[in-house]
């Protein structure tokens, strides 16, 4: 008998979260649901606040108000609830002097799989994400492609609900970047997908649906396709018209 | 989950040269004092020999020794643990610990395991050569390990401070600098109180060696293994909401 409760529960929830960091507002009452399933592109220029948002679902910060729950809990009081979601922050969190197949080892020890559970994961993640040649080499010593691929194998080492990307494509050169977003997609098609971006490109490859952050506010949430061929004018032009009114 | 964390640590430390520079260095240093203090002992074993109230081989050989491990800790310590914290926030891999949805408590106890088990092995180490002398000669083994466990309480505390001062700053250097300047505060507090033949009072009471010497002597005070205890929590306590305070303050 399927869970209904369960069912109608969104995997991530915000609910009027606003948070402060150095006496600005840099997110400010946002409302944002997300169900298994979906790729959602945050889309906003740098500093509009997508980073802190992505840092406010994970719990490196919390909201000074509203609140976020992912799969009906609050991670406040259920640190564990953090385990649905898998984090690649805009740098890689790697350990240079540890080889990759050491790494993603603990990585999936430190997100909860025990024995025979953890060979066959980091095996499969690192199939996933290219990683089968660079196995035993030292994180330090890989190239920025693929430390980045090493970054969101850890995200991706427990099979986590959700997976929160920021900004997985920049400083890629643009092969690097269409393989990680080759790699977004794919994901996408098994797991929600939180991609923060400035480049539309990303957007435009990966996204179903589309979230626009500007000055720390969402300005627009819908589909994609709703907002026809040229993302970019449209983009353009709602972070134009903000920053109008703003100066006026 | 800390034992995963602990586990971790430790790999990072034996597979960075950090570890076993200071390791291979330290235990050469302890290695050449131990063969002095033996020869000094050798010299003076015909003059006491007849004097059932002389010192033993324990007194003049191994104490020296462990009196040595202790200065050594305090400085060694505060290296190896000021990339903990500051040296992950530098490097920014500190975001995977602290998005792993584990507390921070559990975070700060198995960075400290892992710290603590190096030092366990250090002091192993360095004990191994006083234990040697057993072959030839008769030990105070009940003295000795009272000894090992007053270091190895007294090198919890001092990696406990260690990782506080890594949670309170961003660069690595700066952690080991204000470890050391505790360490040595809390080894010196009490200098001038015994030149002035002052005993007993609340200062005498927080330095570190008031309660390391009684372990050397083969006395196991609960009040010094408290002190201990306190210490080491009272530092992974402040280091704990160190972290939770940047979750905060961002």
């Amino acid at each position: 008998m399927p869970d209904n409760s369960t069912a109608a529960t969104p995997l991530l929830q915000l609910r009027d979260v606003s948070r402060l960091l150095a006496g600005r507002r840099v997110v400010a009452n946002l409302n944002l649901a997300l169900d298994r399933g979906s790729v959602l592109g945050l889309l906003g220029v740098n500093g509009a606040g997508k980073s802190t948002t992505l840092r406010l679902i994970v719990g490196l910060l919390t909201p000074d108000s509203g609140e976020i729950r992912i799969g009906g809990a609050d991670p406040r009081e259920t640190p564990g609830a953090v385990r649905r979601l898998g984090y690649l922050p805009e740098q890689p969190p790697l350990y240079p002097e540890l080889r990759v197949g050491e790494y993603l080892d603990f990585c999936a020890r430190l997100r909860g799989l025990r024995g025979a559970k953890v060979a066959p994961a980091v095996g499969g993640v690192i199939e996933r994400c290219g990683l089968g040649d660079v196995r035993a080499r030292l994180l330090g010593n890989l190239s920025k492609g693929f430390q980045q691929r090493a970054g969101i194998a850890q995200a991706l080492v427990h099979a986590p609900d959700l997976i929160v990307l920021d900004e997985p494509a920049s400083g890629l050169d643009p092969l690097q970047a269409v393989q990680i977003r080759a790699l977004v997609r794919e994901l996408g098609k098994e797991h929600a997908v939180i991609l923060s971006t400035h480049l539309l490109p990303d957007v435009q490859a990966c996204c179903e649906r589309v979230a626009i952050l500007h000055q720390g506010a969402l300005r627009y949430d819908g589909p994609r396709q709703a907002l026809g061929d040229d993302l970019e004018a449209i983009f353009l032009r709602i972070v134009s018209t903000e920053d109008a009114a703003v100066a006026a | 989950m800390s034992l995963v964390i602990a586990r971790n640590e430790l790999r990072r430390l034996f597979v960075q040269p950090l570890a076993w520079v200071l390791l291979t260095a330290v235990l050469v240093m302890l290695a050449y004092f131990f063969l002095l203090t033996l020869q000094g002992f050798l010299v003076l074993m015909p003059k006491i020999a007849g004097n059932p109230a002389a010192p033993g081989v324990t007194d003049l050989v191994a104490l020296p020794l462990l009196r040595a491990i202790a200065s050594v800790l305090l400085l060694i310590v505060p290296l190896l643990g000021m990339r903990a914290f500051a040296g992950d926030r530098q490097s920014a891999s500190l975001p995977l610990l602290l998005s792993a949805g584990l507390s921070d408590s559990r975070i700060v106890l198995g960075k400290y395991l892992g710290l603590v088990a190096f030092l366990v092995l250090l002091i192993a180490l360095a004990l191994a050569m006083p234990l040697s002398l057993q072959v030839a000669t008769s030990l105070d083994l009940g003295r000795l390990a009272a000894a090992a466990l007053g270091l190895i309480l007294f090198a919890a505390a001092l990696a406990a401070l260690a990782l506080c001062a890594s949670a309170c700053t961003q660069q690595p250097a700066v952690a080991a600098g204000l470890a050391l300047v505790l360490n040595i505060l809390l080894w010196m507090l009490d200098a001038g109180a015994r030149y002035e033949g002052v005993s007993s009072n609340f200062v005498n009471y927080l330095a570190l060696p008031t309660h390391l010497e009684p372990f050397l002597h083969g006395i196991v005070a609960t009040v010094d293994i408290l002190y201990f205890v306190l210490l080491s929590a009272v530092a992974l306590a402040l280091a704990t909401r160190r972290l939770a305070a940047s979750r905060v303050r961002g």
